[in-house]
């Protein structure tokens, strides 16, 4: 087992692997840039290396500095997390020619998924369904050809893609030369790299995925299915499992070709297979694998019962998996809501500020993972994940309900965030009925069904009561508390006088 | 006294061991439960009903969460009322963050749509692009410099 662990990540997820590591007796490394000195990883591991600028690529993003402070601090193997560079192949590479573990799978197996085009002609010959399209095209009629013989509407996608840059959906022949121009212009930005596919595009898909789990020794269990269809620019707000929309038959079909998906590139540590779902002809095509941890890996920890991150530590460190297949089941039903910065009314655009207020709700089956407190500052430098809440119960029902009452309790002042748009999207009848594809979110909003409220606008009669009372009870005084009558110099209430009339 | 937030203005005023508060035009009693500054906590009774409030200050913001809705408020002085933040010809940051390339100066020519700087935050990327057609009449940033959400950043000839 390692003695030391290096987290080359920030925020919620260093600090998540920092707990697996303390509760497997590891001393831990964080590192920081200059916008995290203050920050709750910093402070909660065994020691920190400071990175340089708050610029990712100055910091979390900077391999040699990562390697270079691994190496310092003696610690033996590497944790990337998410994002960063957890999906880096040659970052995997020089870890281990550095004589240290990297935490995920094999360099090879990073580099066999990473390519969107490579990567499905590797599931064709592994047997795994894949959306119908053609790879490898280049000219405007082959492009045509190969869309008149899928059907419009297709997507044409970059081959080297991700978050849902270099991609357009086409619905008709004389949009298609266009398409393919800006999609690889934004490609060749983006990714260096102008190759495009083209693939039938799939309406009303929801976005199902499935968690696997290997060994260094050729054990690889699948451990269910993530339902991730409720996005907004292409990412994931609200994960639940297990999906309603799955019969156990088919959950038993994703799940072996999402096991032969993973065997088919040798993989080991987690990962996960996702698929495109039609609930209507109960199909599904293989998307990509992520060959890393996910953001919303707990809701699988709650129903399938395990520790991905201990575990995922280690395998890292040669340990066998004991568990077969049958080992597992769906215990209960799990939602996590991703609490973003960030103003749905401004169309999800960021919002950054110091946290006045960050109450967390708790009570029987609520977990949250966050890495901010009171007082930290959300800068405008990295992701805006706040906060992950999860919930865990008996069946969906409950689950549904207790995670509504926990949003309620969330209180976050100083940014503007996401609560209150996820509040109702859970309210709104096609969540309970799941019927929320990958689209829903923009033509819900598009159509009316779901309406959105501006905080700066949308205020309520007891809101504005509250606003002006406090002004008036918490500077005076007269509150009836004990602790109101003291003299705080840090009152923000007490500099307020300016603005009255 | 009054207070204006944003546009509305609510009047409160002592009445006994309770307050009086005017909105619209309309009056109710509200009796302040428990107060706890510290917190930001307040637990009030509004027209017989019970309300519980949290509020945070920051200077002219007001941010206030009842019943797990979040609002954010700002305290104006009456003359204040109607001015807004971005005026006619001017191209304000939709959101804050960091400038991170811009391709136009002083002077050049611009067509309707075309890309005159570009924004990121928090792994964003967005184009500030012309609204319409003209010339640049004055740049207000320049590369790397971060903004605040509705700072100006390009003025265009009118």
């Amino acid at each position: 087992m390692f003695n030391k662990i290096l987290i080359a990540n920030r925020g919620e997820i260093a600090i998540r692997i920092i707990r697996a590591c303390r509760e497997l007796g590891i001393q831990t490394v964080a590192v920081y840039s200059e916008a995290d000195e203050d920050s709750m990883h910093v402070h909660l591991a065994d020691e920190a290396v400071f990175l340089g600028d708050a610029a990712p690529k100055e910091s979390y993003l900077n391999a040699d500095k990562l390697i270079r402070a691994a190496l310092d601090s003696k610690a033996d193997a590497i944790h990337p997390g998410y994002g960063f560079l957890s999906e880096n192949a040659s970052f995997a590479a020089a870890v281990e020619s550095a004589h240290l573990t990297f935490i995920g799978p094999s360099a090879d197996s990073i580099r066999a998924m990473g390519d969107k085009a490579e990567s499905k002609i590797a599931m064709k010959k592994a047997g795994v369904p894949t959306v119908p399209g053609l790879e490898g095209l280049e000219s405007d009629d082959d492009f045509k050809k190969a869309a008149k013989e899928i059907g419009y509407p297709v997507l044409v996608k970059a081959a080297a893609g991700g978050g849902g840059k270099g991609m357009r959906v086409v619905s008709e022949e004389k949009e298609l030369t266009e398409a393919i121009e800006s999609a690889r212009s934004e490609a060749l930005n983006s990714f260096g790299d102008e190759r495009l596919l083209i693939e039938k595009y799939l309406a009303n898909a929801h976005h199902i995925e499935f968690q696997v789990f290997g060994d260094k020794h050729g054990n690889l269990v699948h451990l269910f299915e993530r339902e991730c269809s409720v996005q907004r620019r292409h990412q994931k707000i609200i994960e639940e499992t297990p999906s309603p929309l799955l019969t156990p038959e088919i959950r038993e079909q994703m799940g072996q070709a999402a096991v032969a998906a993973a065997k088919a590139v040798n993989y080991y540590n987690a990962g996960t297979v996702e698929f495109i779902f039609d609930p209507i002809l109960s199909s599904f095509f293989f998307l990509e694998m992520n060959t890393r941890l996910q953001v919303e890996h707990p809701i699988t920890e709650l129903v399938a019962g395990i520790d991905l991150v201990q575990w995922q530590i280690r395998i890292a460190a040669g340990e066998k998996f004991p568990f077969a297949q049958n080992h597992f089941h769906q215990h209960g039903h799990a939602i996590e809501c991703r609490v973003y910065a960030e103003d749905p009314a401004n169309g999800f655009l960021p919002s950054t500020g110091r946290l006045l207020q960050f109450i967390e709700p708790r009570g029987p089956g609520i977990r949250v993972d966050s890495g901010f407190t009171v007082g930290s500052q959300v800068t405008h430098f990295y992701d805006p994940l706040l906060a992950k809440l999860i919930v865990h119960a008996e069946n969906r029902e409950v689950a549904l309900q207790r995670m509504k009452t926990a949003l309620q309790e969330f209180v976050v002042h100083g940014v503007v965030t996401n609560i209150d748009f996820m509040q109702a999207v859970l309210r709104h009848e096609d969540f309970a009925n799941s019927r929320v594809s990958t689209r829903w979110v923009e033509s819900a909003l598009e159509s009316g069904i779901l309406l959105l409220e501006n905080p700066q606008q949308a205020v309520g009669f007891h809101h504005l009561i509250a606003a002006a009372l406090a002004d008036v009870v918490f500077v005076s005084g007269k509150a009836q508390s004990a602790v109101s009558n003291e003299t705080d110099p840090f009152n923000p209430w007490r500099k307020t006088d300016n603005y009255r009339v | 006294m009054k207070t204006t937030f944003d546009t509305q203005t609510i009047e409160i005023n002592p009445s006994g061991d309770n307050y009086a508060v005017t909105l619209d035009g309309k009056t109710v009693s509200v009796q302040v439960l428990r107060a706890d500054a510290k917190r930001g906590r307040m637990d009030l009774l509004i027209d017989g009903q019970r309300v519980s409030a949290h509020v945070s200050s920051d200077l002219a913001k007001r941010w206030v969460t009842v019943d797990g809705r979040t609002s954010m408020l700002t305290k104006t002085s009456g003359a204040k009322q109607g001015v807004r933040h971005d005026y006619a010809g001017g191209l304000i940051a939709p959101m804050p963050g960091q400038v991170r390339s811009v391709s136009v100066g002083v002077g050049d020519v611009v067509k309707k749509g075309q890309t005159l700087l570009t924004m990121e935050a928090m792994k964003m990327e967005i184009r500030i692009q012309a609204l319409k057609d003209g010339v640049v009449k004055a740049m207000y940033v320049s590369q790397g410099q971060t903004v605040e959400r509705e700072q100006i950043l390009i003025e265009m000839e009118a």
